[in-house]
């Protein structure tokens, strides 16, 4: 088009481009210097107060808290995850140690905005149940927010299984467990399996077969990533378990002959026990510790293992 | 260089003249004193009630005043026409963008400077009454000058929101302007949970877009200070520093493009 | 002679349209020339580019193709800008301002000292007749008040070159002679006039040569002498105190005859015919002569007729 040039398109452009640069860097350089934060930052007002103040936009207060939540735990549980690979450097943004405090506040404020908030019942309860480091590692407080959801929902089988895992898993009280399961079973539309959990819970519970049972459960009834994602994880953890325990019996019994702890894959190799290295559900090899114990690769993204119930020490 | 000046100065006088403005800066000290009243009824909290809800009128009153008058300098000039007789004069047409941003600029520091002296008068009163004891007790003193860091926080922000305001007014209708100035204005106070994503998202591809997405927007919540002024947690002044940096720094960007565009422009 | 004005196949198109663009030729390789010290008329119905050509000029828009000098530098030129004023179409400026503090305002944009400015904005206030109004709100301006205040800040840099457009717009009979007197007064100056309108007895009056827009299209330029036909297509006879009869008698050398009461007679005669020598023969029989005219082609004929061409 004549009259206009192009040239100073281009200088601007440029000029963009560079303080585009600067400022990205100013932003980098400011978020590592993140102010103290207080607290109560993160929830502004008390349960009460906030539903009284926020008349309109519930639903959307109820999802921002609900977010909040998400990344609150999220967040401080990657941290946790980073320290122990690395070896327990607090960052400067979080003062040590880590702290799940307003973990439950925020849920409990979601849900009193929307009390059908079906996953911020569900997925809390898991949230919260997580054990320490990792997670708050209350399971009360993760039955207590399902029994709050049953006020509203008493039709919803899901929280009284949710109830029910959380015994199992967390807390490990097995009778009530199983109550739980009866509980939700009794409810119209609730599936067959609920019932025969319970009786499993009295019979056999604790044991890795039920375990199994129940995270194939989640794994096939779960309707988004996170969920899914989690159970497969749990489920390959099992199965790692499993093989490390066949793993071990081999490695005990070449210890025997050898007449001392094997310490390699190598060695076993060469005694004619196994062939190659074992590796575990996610493709990574299995360590042989010093002491002769089979263990998880600490690259391996099943690290760490869950701490079963009634199973021995970590490995 | 002179033009600038003048059209900065009539920027002002306009923004001074308007019913609207008046009306704005008067309800922020109605509420600010009405916050005095509010703060009364909950006892123990009403000095850290008092500075909240004062901190935050002035921010949400300047934003008001920042999108209405930013889209008025240059979209209502466009659309009444008014602009013809203007633009015949011996000016370049990124001294009349940039004078009308500094006009308003102008104004915001008087306005801001009007509701700060407003809330420090309310303080100074609140003080008169409180005992010595209760004095001591508090998490940061009553006429605490770190309220003035948090304003000047405030301030920066209110420019980067006027600078957006005439950016989009460049090339859009008033209305139109203020919608988009008000969208980027939320965003950029959720972008601080963009750069939580991928703590908590797993696809690198939504990392990425929110990522570039975070720095795109403004990042308009690391101006809110208000949460550790008001417990007289510590603001350091290399934050102070950085974070004004990175607001001119991103003032800058917006003013070239507005200056570009407007330059180009053909008006109808 | 030095052009105050020149464009060279000068052509804006605008896109029309939201999702594909077609192009809309507002202006068409418009090549015009405006001498320097004349006034010149700028002529054609609505949506001819009148204003589309005043906008290029002043660079408030971007042309498609072709040229425009104005004062002999390039549209938008800061030095050209000093030494010219334009009047917008149906102007607005700020309701909250006064007149003098907008004259005020734009004299500071104009670089005048102080001094100078309050000298030239009193003065100009006077020439276009706002006396104490001047300290009101220009919310409060009726159109032909606000039409007064736009000449008033066309003039503020005692400019070399005027662009007014539709300078008549909005204004009584009286504000329009004004204007007139004031145009005439530029020329004296020295100043060159260039304004549009559609209001063709004003570019009579005052023009020295004109363009007609039509369509984006320039139909026709130059002096005015030239362009309407010097021809005279009758006569026009008003006489007095004549009968009937009589009229009948000479009734073959006349076209018409228009009775105006009063025992008035407007007669209309054919070109060819002598209009002296009927006045003579009526005079004798006892009538009486109010006015003789020519009737010459008008500007609004030959300007209807090459509208019309254009359709």
């Amino acid at each position: 088009m004549s009259g206009k040039s192009r040239r100073p398109v281009i200088v601007a452009v440029v000029a963009i481009l560079l303080c585009g640069g600067i400022s990205a860097r100013l932003q980098a350089l400011r978020d590592s210097m993140p102010l103290s934060t207080t607290d109560d930052e993160t929830l502004y007002l008390t349960e009460r107060a906030t539903s009284r103040v926020v008349f309109t936009h519930r639903s959307l207060a109820s999802d921002l808290y609900w977010i909040r939540a998400i990344q609150y735990f999220g967040g401080r549980s990657r941290i946790v995850r980073e320290h122990q690979a690395e070896g327990f450097e607090p960052p400067a943004s979080i003062a040590a140690p880590v702290s799940f405090d307003q973990l439950y506040p925020l849920l409990d404020v979601a849900t009193t905005l929307d009390p059908r908030f079906n996953i911020a019942y569900r997925f809390g309860a898991i949230f919260l149940s997580a054990r320490d480091p990792e997670g708050p590692g209350r399971p009360d407080l993760a039955v207590r927010l399902l029994e709050k959801g049953l006020q509203t929902a008493p039709e919803k089988w899901q929280y009284w299984h949710d109830i029910g895992f959380v015994y199992y898993w967390s807390a490990r009280d097995y009778r009530k467990a199983s109550e739980a399961f009866q509980r939700g079973a009794d409810l119209p539309g609730a599936p067959w399996w609920l019932r025969s959990l319970a009786a499993t819970m009295l019979v056999r519970g604790g044991d890795r077969v039920t375990s199994r049972l129940l995270w194939r459960q989640l794994y096939e009834t779960a309707n988004n990533d996170y969920a899914r994602v989690a159970a497969q994880t749990k489920l390959l953890q099992l199965d790692a378990i499993d093989r490390m325990e066949q793993l071990q019996a081999l490695v005990d019994r070449a210890a025997a002959r050898a007449g001392g702890p094997v310490t390699s894959w190598r060695e076993l190799e060469a005694m004619g026990v196994a062939r190659g290295v074992p590796v575990d559900p996610a493709n990574i090899p299995y360590t042989l510790l010093p002491t002769g114990r089979v263990a998880l690769s600490e690259q391996s993204p099943l690290f760490p293992l869950p701490l079963e119930p009634d199973a021995g020490p970590r490995q | 260089m002179r033009t600038l000046f003048w059209i900065a100065i009539n920027g002002f006088r306009e923004a001074v003249r308007d019913k609207v403005m008046y009306s704005l800066v008067a309800f922020a000290i109605l509420l600010i004193l009405a916050s005095y009243v509010i703060a009364q009824l909950t006892a123990g909290q009403d000095v850290k009630i008092l500075k909240d809800l004062g901190l935050s009128s002035i921010a949400v009153f300047g934003l008001f005043m920042a999108i209405f008058i930013g889209i008025g300098l240059v979209s209502k000039e466009v659309e009444r026409r008014s602009i013809y007789a203007l633009l015949a004069k011996p000016m370049r047409r990124s001294d009349l963008v940039l004078g009308k941003y500094f006009g308003l600029v102008l104004t915001l520091l008087v306005n801001v400077g009007i509701m700060t002296a407003a809330l420090y008068a309310v303080l100074a009163y609140l003080g008169w009454h409180e005992s010595e004891s209760e004095k001591l007790a508090l998490d940061a003193a009553l006429l605490d000058p770190a309220l003035l860091k948090a304003v000047a926080l405030t301030l920066v922000q209110l420019m980067i929101v006027t600078a957006t305001a005439i950016f989009f007014s460049t090339f859009s209708t008033p209305i139109l302007s203020a919608a988009l100035t008000f969208g980027v204005y939320v965003a950029g106070f959720f972008s601080t949970d963009l750069r939580n994503f991928d703590q908590v998202v797993e696809s690198p591809v939504v990392r990425t877009m929110a990522r570039a997405l975070y720095h795109v927007l403004p990042n308009l919540s690391s101006f809110d200070v208000t949460a550790q002024v008001v417990h007289g947690v510590p603001v350091s002044w290399k934050y102070m520093a950085v974070t004004i940096a990175y607001g001119f720094t991103y003032i800058a960007i917006l003013l070239i493009m507005s200056v570009t565009i407007f330059s180009r422009r053909d008006f109808k | 002679m030095a052009l105050a004005i020149e464009t060279i196949e000068l052509t804006k198109d605008y896109a029309v349209g939201f999702w594909r663009k077609r192009p809309r030729r507002a202006l068409d390789r418009l090549s015009l020339q405006v001498e320097a010290g004349e006034v010149f008329g700028f002529l054609g119905p609505n949506g001819a580019g009148k204003t589309t050509t005043l906008k290029l000029l002043l660079q408030l828009v971007f042309p498609t193709s072709g040229e425009a000098r104005i004062l002999g530098r390039p549209p938008g030129d800061l030095d050209a800008k000093r030494r010219l004023g334009y009047l917008p179409e149906n102007p607005y400026f700020y309701d909250y301002l006064t007149a003098e503090e907008l004259l005020t305002y734009f004299g500071g944009l104009l670089g005048l000292d102080a001094l100078e400015r309050r000298k030239r904005v009193s003065t100009l206030l006077d020439e276009v007749g706002i006396g104490s109004e001047r300290r009101l709100q220009l919310r409060k301006f009726s159109k032909g008040m606000l039409q007064r205040v736009g000449i008033a800040q066309a003039l503020l840099n005692e400019p070399d070159l005027v662009i007014l457009d539709e300078p008549m717009s909005g204004l009584d009979p009286l504000g329009r002679r004004d204007v007139r007197k004031l145009i005439l007064k530029l020329r004296d100056r020295g100043c060159t006039v260039f304004f549009s309108s559609h209001v063709l007895s004003d570019a009579e009056s005052l023009c020295s040569r004109v363009a007609i827009l039509a369509k984006g299209r320039l139909v026709a330029s130059g002096r005015l002498s030239e362009i309407l036909a010097f021809g005279i297509r009758g006569w026009e006879l008003v006489v007095a105190n004549i009968s009937d009869e009589i009229l009948t008698r000479y009734a073959p050398r006349i076209s018409r005859a228009q009775p105006i009461g009063g025992g008035r007679f407007a007669l209309e005669l054919p070109a060819d015919a002598s209009p002296e020598q009927l006045l003579l023969d009526l005079t004798a029989r006892g009538g009486q002569l109010v006015s003789l005219n020519p009737l010459r082609e008008t500007l609004e004929d030959f300007f209807v007729e090459q509208v019309e061409q254009q359709r």
